[in-house]
């Protein structure tokens, strides 16, 4: 658009994936979700409704839980995303992720990352979340397995541990 | 989703410019997108205002004043909020859910579009969306409204909005001929034929900011919502209420209701039936009762009428409970 | 406590689900669905589609073979009997591309009337004794129509498959409940040798019935690989998942209960109605007779259902396909039945129980397990009668047996072993417990035992994951495998038949424990108190994540979940998980598993049986059982929304 009063973005859009630069040559609209799984190939993050009605793709933006489906990768310059691939530390396990293996706070395993996101964000700002607080912050991930009761209960073991 | 320009104006002036009736302005998209991906909306160019707008939360002496881009998890977490308006705080914290909370925006949120099943079905044609007739109105409605319906019966979406009205809220826009200020309950308006939204702004404004009056420290507030679930559901029917009482006289009352009209609804009546009164179980039940006398319920919605009155009167009875501040 | 196999895998993001497989060259497909309840298509053209850089094939009836499909259709039909029916598909190099390509398909359509009402077909029926001289000489006769809804699977992981030919060879990523099941229909499907399909299910995000056949996604991937020359993926959108991949069908259910002063059945007469959908894709005429001829002692019997065919998304089976419908009615009617005779609820039950399947006239390998199961909850729950809010359920299912045939394959060596199968792990921990098997009789530690399952190449069959079969099939495979490779370091074992004369079934009860808000409508389940016959429990962590899982799913078919069909217009309008409202984490109630393990020494040698199905069973009905108990109110319709209580 020649003259517009603005500036069109560039194709390039620089961000930090679980801790390394990387930069993204995608079209305005694909979604931080489609981002990290076709052009990162990182794949924890899963596609289940691309609506923001599930949590499975839930990652951190800046340390905020977020639902990845809902964001433009455009969106992200010179932000800060973490996954499930990037939530153990030097190849150990979070202890969120120790627990929920414990608990069996999983069957099928798809909604697992998202639901380890969101607890991740929690235990990241509160160091000791209150039963309450580890309840409202899964009330944004669906589980149809139904493993509810043993992610509370991972989430708890890995509160008290 | 179709394929969009993506810009990124550096000014507000450069931003308003930019919107019209092919271009949207994008801040925390989580509604957006939603239109977008269902095919409900296609705009060519998205204007990411996201650097432009102000953001947070600021008490002030003219009143509590909150940024367009401010989140609702930035609302549902804030002191000032949580103690001195309740029924704002408890708004946030029922909406949605944590992740879209971090994401969505107070400006967003009120302009968010109904959640209308056929709405928001692209299959289907709509009034809201250009068509003859609302398909909901003879169809499957037990979401739909009991109060302002016709010819749209869809309901408004935000919690949030019926706490901002119950609380007086105004807000700034920016348009093409610079900045102006309405007060909330002139924002949302019916749709009407020649204007098939729930608010007044024209596609080249911009939210920029509200502004809550300062109250005095006795009012209580409170929001109450029902759900089809325990979370993270759009409210069946929903109350936010204030209230200042004098010993046990209501000198000051507003009862806003979400979830059962195409807008944000203000219960005149039930607040007339509260001014001045000495708040007692028979006076609730009679606001209760006046909350919806003007409600004309669907084939499948007329569990709302009772709901709603239910919600009313376990609100006031919550708030006048001397053993609550 | 020993914790699942693939735990570390699912809580990195390692495990590979069929969408996350990733090729060089991988393109993206898509799949154009019918916007008509029932039409003719008159006209595709493609070729604006087929024009789009980055396309690279598009596939209808105007291009592909017309390979036959369920009933009479075909995979491309020119008639389209529902909306989501499958048009046509477009191969592209993004996601994003295929869905614009997939808009630019003209397709021009005549549409048709359609049917969401259904002629009823035959009547599938069974009956035993005079349910006339039942009814006569009954001392009470209860009446009653019960009604559920159709209700949506909605795994988290839709449908997909990431499919590549190599020559001849096809290789399919699959989500699925059935490697060889799928295998054995695509190739078919596409006239290839069974062994020149290689199915593999390493990870699957839910199925639940709903993955346990071939659906045409994975033979349009396959077909669009093959034109194509490069690796396909084709995953459905949350839409198409809840318009075209299958549902629980809706059911009308009328019944007579006729019984004795003192509790004695004499009649059971049930005449039922089932929604089918649009075709018939094999497993869709679930089982609804089945629990009314076999769960109470009962002489005189007859149990029928229809099956409606409308212009709707299809059925298919879903978690214990039959009984969890007709367990809602049948165990609302005998409460109901109860408050008539002034007995004791859990009395009339533990009066009428079945030690014998009165359906195959043989008795049960454990003809007193449900007995345990009625007591242990009543118990756990401190049963009163009539004690507000509180409310039960007895259930029996046909499975949980296993069968054959399967077979499995043991290496044994340096004190480590290698168990090859041809099943899937859907969830439920088959993996795990299958190892344990194989440790215990070889003597060594479950972290020794390495299982690979999954992929139809190795040649060792394995059942579809269904009918809470898994484990009670296979299980007995590895564990004579294990110990014939004890002794010779390697060795294949086959399923032996089940006994003869007797009935294998699984059974079990819950208690619910809830309050009603009657201003508002709302229900709040506080307690749900669960005890199933599983046989042998191989793994106690596990079954007891059966078991949550099944109740929490019962919690949405119960309380929240049910598709909404707009009847002039043919239209789901909540094929989304928005309004589609399944439970959150917020809705979920403290659920007691009182399991006890009750080796079944005479279904197989692990005396081990399924745990799949039974939880979801029962929970409904207690549910609505608690509510008339604390209310009054007696509901005989499914889900039951708040504008069913509210006064």
């Amino acid at each position: 658009m020649p003259g517009a009063p603005f500036a069109i973005e560039g194709a390039m859009t620089p961000l930090r994936v679980n801790g390394e630069h990387v930069e993204l040559d995608v079209e305005p609209r694909r979604t931080l979700l489609d981002a990290l799984r076709a052009d990162l190939g990182l794949t924890g993050a899963k596609k289940a409704c691309d609506m923001g009605n599930c949590g499975a793709c839930t990652v951190l933006l800046d340390g905020e839980a977020v639902y990845s489906c809902l964001v433009l990768a455009v969106d992200c310059v010179a932000r800060a995303v973490t996954t499930i691939e990037g939530l153990g530390e030097g190849g150990k396990l979070h202890r969120l992720q120790e627990a929920f293996i414990a608990a069996d706070a999983f069957q099928c395993g798809f909604c697992t990352p998202g639901q380890l996101m969101a607890l991740a964000a929690l235990f990241e700002r509160v160091a000791r979340p209150s039963d309450a607080q580890i309840m409202r912050a899964l009330s944004g991930n669906l589980c149809r397995c139904g493993a509810y009761q043993h992610i509370l209960r991972a989430a708890r073991m890995a509160r008290d541990r | 989703m179709r394929a969009f320009e993506y810009t990124t104006p550096s000014t507000i002036q450069q931003a308003v410019s930019a919107l019209g009736a092919d271009s949207r302005a994008l801040a925390g998209g989580t509604d957006l997108l939603t239109l977008m991906k269902a095919h409900i909306a296609a705009p060519e160019r998205l204007v990411n205002v996201k650097m432009l707008l102000p953001r947070g939360i600021e008490a002030r002496p003219e009143g509590l004043e909150i940024g367009a881009l401010t989140t609702l998890a930035e609302i549902e977490q804030h002191p000032v909020i949580a103690a001195g308006y309740s029924a704002l705080a408890q708004a946030a914290a029922l909406a949605a859910s944590p992740q879209i909370r971090n994401l969505a925006t107070i400006g967003g949120n009120l302009l968010q579009r109904p959640r209308c099943w056929y709405y928001r079905n692209a299959r289907i044609d709509c009034w809201l969306k250009g068509g003859a007739d609302c398909p909901a109105r003879e169809g499957e409605n037990r979401n739909h409204a009991i109060l302002g319906g016709g010819p749209c019966y869809a309901v408004h979406p935000s919690d949030l909005a019926a706490a901002l009205l119950a609380f007086d809220a105004a807000l700034w826009v920016h348009g093409r001929g610079g900045e102006r200020a309405i007060e909330l309950a002139d924002f949302f308006a019916l749709p009407a034929p020649e204007r098939r939204t729930e608010t007044v702004l024209s596609p080249d404004e911009l939210v920029l900011k509200l502004r809550l009056p300062p109250h005095p420290e006795e009012t209580r507030s409170g929001y109450l919502k029902a759900m089809d679930r325990k979370a993270w559901a759009f409210a069946l029917a929903g109350v936010a209420c204030v209230l200042r009482l004098s010993g046990r006289k209501i000198a000051h009352a507003r009862i806003v209701l979400s979830g059962v009209a195409p807008i944000p609804w203000r219960a005149r009546a039930a607040e007339r039936e509260l001014q001045g009164a000495m708040a007692s179980p028979d006076r609730f039940a009679a606001a209760a009762a006046a909350a919806v006398q003007e409600a004309v319920p669907l084939r499948h919605n007329g569990y709302k009428l009772p709901l709603t009155k239910a919600l009313v009167r376990q609100a006031l009875t919550a708030l006048t409970d001397p053993a609550c501040k | 406590m020993i914790t699942r196999l693939e735990g570390a895998d699912k809580v990195t993001g390692r495990a590979r689900y069929a969408a996350d497989v990733r090729l060089p060259g991988l393109l993206h497909a898509h799949i154009v669905r019918s916007p008509y309840p029932h039409a003719r298509i008159r006209h595709i053209d493609a070729s604006r589609a087929e024009r789009l850089p980055g396309v690279h094939a598009v596939l209808s009836s105007a291009n592909s073979p017309s390979i036959p499909w369920h009933d009479a259709s075909s995979l491309f039909d020119r008639t389209v009997r529902y909306i989501g029916d499958e048009v046509a598909a477009v191969a592209a190099d993004s996601d994003e591309l295929a869905a614009d390509a997939a808009r630019l398909i003209d397709v021009q359509y005549e549409a048709l009337a359609f049917d969401l009402v259904g002629e009823a077909r035959e009547p599938k029926a069974e009956a035993r004794g005079d349910v006339a001289r039942g009814l006569r000489e009954a001392d009470v006769v209860l009446e009653a129509t019960y009604r559920t809804q159709t209700a949506l699977h909605n795994a988290l992981e839709p449908h997909g498959c990431t499919a590549l030919w190599h020559g001849d060879q096809l290789t399919v990523y699959e989500s699925t409940q059935g490697i060889f099941a799928v295998r054995d229909e695509v190739a078919e499907k596409l006239g290839l040798a069974a062994q020149n399909v290689r199915i593999i299910t390493e990870h699957m995000g839910g199925g639940f019935g709903a993955k346990q056949i071939a659906w045409k996604h994975t033979v349009i991937a396959a077909l669009l690989a093959q034109r194509t020359g490069r690796p396909v993926q084709l995953a459905l959108d949350r839409a198409s998942e809840n318009l075209a991949a299958g549902n629980r069908n809706a059911t009308e259910q009328r019944l007579r209960l006729g019984a004795k002063r003192d509790g004695t059945l004499s009649a059971i007469d049930a005449r039922i109605r089932v929604e089918a959908g649009a075709y018939s894709v094999g497993g869709e005429d679930s089982d609804v007779i089945g629990t009314y001829l076999t769960l109470y002692r009962c002489a005189n019997v007859r149990a029928e259902q229809r099956s409606l065919r409308t212009n709707a998304g299809p059925a298919v089976a879903f978690r214990a396909p039959g009984y969890a419908e007709g367990n809602f009615a049948l165990e609302s009617a005998i409460d109901e039945l109860a408050a008539r005779l002034g007995i004791d609820a859990l009395e009339l039950r533990l009066r009428n129980y079945a030690t014998r399947d009165q359906r195959e006239d043989k008795p049960y390998t454990a003809p007193e397990s449900l007995r345990r199961c009625i007591t242990r909850v009543a118990a756990a729950c401190e049963w009163r009668h009539q004690r507000p809010g509180l409310g039960f359920a007895a259930h029996d299912w046909a499975a949980g047996g296993g069968w054959p045939p399967a077979e499995a394959e043991v290496e044994f060596a340096h004190g480590a072993a290698r168990v090859i199968v041809g099943v899937q792990d859907v969830g439920t921990g088959s993996r795990t417990a299958l190892a344990q098997l194989a440790a215990a009789e070889l003597g060594i530690g479950v972290e020794r035992v390495q299982v690979e399952l999954g992929d139809t190449q190795p040649g060792l069959y394995g059942p579809t994951s269904a009918g809470s079969a898994t484990l009670a099939t296979l299980g007995p495979v590895v564990q004579e495998a294990a110990r014939l490779a004890k002794k010779s370091g390697h060795a294949r074992a086959q399923r032996g038949e089940n006994p003869k004369g007797k009935s294998i079934r699984t059974c079990g009860a819950q208690a619910v424990e809830l309050a009603v808000d009657r201003d508002t409508g709302e229900v709040t389940v506080k307690r749900v108190i669960a005890a199933h016959d599983c046989g042998r429990i191989v793994n106690p962590l596990l079954q007891s994540s059966q078991v949550i899982g099944g109740i929490t799913q019962a919690l949405g078919y119960a309380l929240s979940e049910k598709r909404i069909v707009d009847a002039r217009l043919g239209d789901v309008l909540n094929a989304n998980l928005e309004e589609y409202k399944l439970p959150t984490v917020a809705d979920i109630p403290e659920i007691v598993n009182a399991s006890e393990s009750m080796p079944d020494a005479e279904a197989n040698a692990t005396g081990v049986k399924g745990c799949g199905e039974p939880p979801i069973i029962p929970t409904a009905a207690a549910i609505a059982n608690a509510i008339y108990s604390a209310t009054g109110v007696r509901i005989r319709e499914l889900p039951i929304t708040r504008e069913k209580l509210i006064r």
